[in-house]
């Protein structure tokens, strides 16, 4: 039995033992003043279930021992029927307000020992280098409050479903659609269902400021799962600290990754330019102290060898331009220098570099003069442009036509480069984008069928689309840019 | 113009590319001077009247800007870069600079001899500029602000007469963007590189025969345009 009833009992009968000695000399209204003392005292001290036991035994003690007829239930003057009632709504009222403020000085005292653990678990969480380390921290934490708990993070962005766990046990099949419903509704999930069976029955959202980084699911140890229901607030609390805790890890890793990635680019960069650097210098030795040969004093046949020797250099570096180019773009991060331009600026300048190879060509440019301008990196569009009027005129017969065309569609820019020739075999027109995979099978025109993968490359960072097709008598290339919004122009006033 | 032979320094560390291109040169009439430092050049500069430099952009000892800076402190004479990089902005670095004109590795001994020929005679042209320019069908005087293509009087717009007139002034130059931008629309308007591309498109259409492939107002793709009369 709860010790505190006794113990107001006795002070009621001590205070009758004080009291009774005393009645010759005190008004019996003072004596209520020691009774309606002793409920007070006991309120405060004992709580409300004594305090009222102690109201209503003052009131029979006071009426025994000290209303006339004495030692007796009886009461000879009616208005004692007031005092009794007074004392008893005295005591009553003050026993409540006294309770009350013990309460509320419990609560307080609870909530500052929760804030306080809830501080020391931020403080442990902070030093935590990784998920797995945050989910021990916090089973650690909770399992002096008699729970377990298992921390879940999405797997991959890619498939938010499948989660990463971390905790003492695997969650079961059930469990994750629960941590799955929490995680995908935002909301704190809560089951029954599972209740007695030693499964999480809460699942907390982590949201953290930016995105939900995960489920936090807690399983009551034994049979103390009230506890976990009453405990609500504080899990929510600790869910989100782990939640700011697993988003701030999230972007410590990032972060370290971009400045991996920064560096293996750095270093992709310097090599690549340092090859590009060391292969073009004795290319370039070649190619001129070649050409430097290829002229009179050298008898004609010796010329023609030179010669030869020069446009072999000279085709050797276009192919290494191309394999540079090649690993360039497959390093998956082509920094576009976007600028908003006419495409006809990169007609011209293609058509004037290749001048030499598309002599033999009759070329058509039906480029009109109104093309709205668009955004994109001139130095690719130009490689785009000449690796596929170079392919038009590689596979092609002397004098053929190659016709290069642009038109401004609803949402995109469309251009088209063809040739009158044998086309692309039919069989393998999905796959002339691929590297090293080129039209024909035993091919007769050198090269490394790198052209069309560069160009599919550049117009697929440009948000582009590229296909091939046959055209009647020829092969075709189709590529489209998008048009986008160009920047405002103010025309000049007129002079 | 004197008759002496023009004298052109050749700054290239690479042995082999300075034999070809002095020999190139020589043939050309003129006289080659070989420097394999960027500091030998700059003494070769300082040592007699020089009427070119080639330079190569990768010197050991200095950097191809650096080596620019310098001698832009003091002397106008041409500069032709070698660039064995790719990558445009080394180039417009370089032209920003001050460099005149930039060759691509591999070159072929024509491109070299064009390039050369073209900067001599605008380095002999810039003692007595004249207003008067004739490209194509089109002739223009500065002096009295007129431009005509096939004897028909052309109008232009302000910008457009602008633009052309700085075209004109430095043919046969490499113009970045930049730069012409500073020069037609005047410091700070660096972002709007579009302008100066629309109106561009404009000259060409009103200039050239067929505005797709111009033969006169050219592309120099990622780093401006050059007027070839």
């Amino acid at each position: 039995m709860n010790p505190r009833y006794p113990l107001s009992a006795a002070l009621c009968i001590l205070t009758t033992l004080v009291a009774f000695p005393l009645r010759a000399w005190l008004d019996v209204a003072n004596i209520v003043m020691l009774f309606l003392l002793t409920v007070f005292v006991t309120a405060v001290w004992l709580g409300r279930g004594p305090s009222v036991m102690a109201a209503f035994l003052c009131v029979a003690l006071f009426d025994f021992f000290f209303v006339p007829p004495h030692l007796s239930l009886a009461v000879a003057d009616a208005q004692y029927l007031v005092t009794f009632a007074v004392m008893l709504a005295v005591g009553l009222i003050t026993s409540h307000l006294a309770a009350r403020l013990s309460e509320r000085t419990e609560q307080a005292q609870a909530r500052e020992r929760e804030t306080r653990v809830l501080y020391e678990l931020a403080r442990d969480l902070g030093g935590a280098l990784t998920v797995d380390q945050v989910a021990q921290i916090t089973q650690g934490f909770l399992a002096g409050l008699e729970m377990d708990t298992t921390v879940l993070v999405p797997a991959s962005a890619a498939d938010p479903a499948a989660f990463h766990e971390f905790g003492p046990r695997h969650l079961t099949d059930l469990e994750l659609s629960f941590a799955r419903s929490a995680y995908e509704r935002r909301t704190v999930v809560e089951t029954d269902s599972l209740a007695g069976m030693g499964m999480a029955i809460v699942f907390l959202p982590l949201t953290a400021p930016t995105k939900v980084r995960g489920v936090l699911a807690v399983a009551p140890r034994t049979d103390v799962i009230y506890l976990v229901r009453s405990r609500r607030t504080l899990l929510e609390a600790v869910a989100s600290l782990v939640a700011i805790i697993i988003e701030r890890l999230h972007y410590a890793e990032a972060a370290r990754q971009g400045e991996l990635q920064f560096e293996a680019e750095k270093l992709r960069t310097s090599i690549l330019s340092s090859l590009s650097h060391d292969l073009r210098t004795p290319l370039t030795s070649l190619v001129g102290l070649a050409d430097s040969l290829a002229r009179p004093p050298l008898p004609e046949s010796a010329q023609e060898t030179a010669g030869i020797i020069r446009d072999q250099a000279h085709a050797m570096h276009h192919l290494l331009s191309n394999l540079l180019e090649m690993a360039r773009l497959q390093s998956g991060s082509i920094s576009l220098n976007r600028e908003w331009q006419p495409f006809e600026e990169i007609v011209g300048s293609s058509t004037r570099l290749l001048a030499a190879i598309l002599a033999g060509r009759m070329l058509e440019v039906d480029v009109p003069r109104n093309l709205p301008l668009v955004s994109f990196d001139a130095v690719l569009m130009e490689r785009v442009v000449c690796n596929l009027l170079e392919n038009a005129v590689k596979y092609s017969p002397k004098g053929a036509r190659i016709r290069l065309s642009a038109q401004a569609g609803k949402a995109s820019l469309e251009v088209a480069v063809l040739n009158d020739g044998p086309g692309f075999p039919p069989d393998r027109l999905d796959q002339v984008f691929e590297a090293f995979v080129r039209g024909e099978r035993e091919p007769a025109v050198p090269g490394t069928g790198l052209g069309l993968a560069i160009c599919k490359a550049i117009i697929e960072a440009h948000d582009g689309t590229i296909a091939a097709e046959n055209h009647a008598g020829g092969a075709c290339v189709r590529f489209t840019l998008p048009l986008g919004t160009p920047p405002a122009m103010e025309e000049e006033a007129a002079p | 113009m004197s008759d002496a032979k023009p004298r052109v320094i050749v700054v290239e560390d690479e042995p082999q590319i300075r034999r070809f291109v002095s020999d190139a040169l020589r043939r050309e009439g003129c006289t080659p001077i070989q420097a394999g430092t960027a500091q030998q050049g700059l003494d070769e500069v300082v040592a007699g009247k020089t009427d070119l430099v080639v330079l190569d952009l990768g010197l050991p000892d200095m950097s191809g800007i650096e080596f620019i800076r310098d001698l832009r402190t003091w002397s106008r004479v041409p500069i032709l870069i070698l660039s064995a990089r790719s990558g445009e902005q080394d180039k417009i670095a370089a032209l920003d600079t001050g460099a005149d004109d930039y060759l691509a590795k591999p070159f072929g001994v024509g491109e070299l001899l064009a390039r050369v020929r073209a900067l001599l005679r605008r380095h002999r042209e810039d003692d007595d500029a004249s207003p008067h320019h004739r490209f194509g069908d089109v002739e223009a005087d500065l002096s009295r602000r007129i431009v005509s293509r096939a004897g028909q009087e052309l109008h232009l717009t302000q910008i457009e007469y602008r633009l052309l007139a700085v075209m004109l002034a430095n043919s046969s130059k490499v113009l970045t963007h930049r730069h012409l931008m500073q020069e037609v629309w005047g410091p700070g308007h660096g972002e709007q590189a579009h302008y100066l591309r629309i109106y561009v498109a404009r000259l060409r259409q009103k200039l050239e025969s067929d505005p797709t492939q111009p033969q006169h107002i050219l592309t120099e793709t990622g780093v401006g345009y050059r007027f070839q009369p």
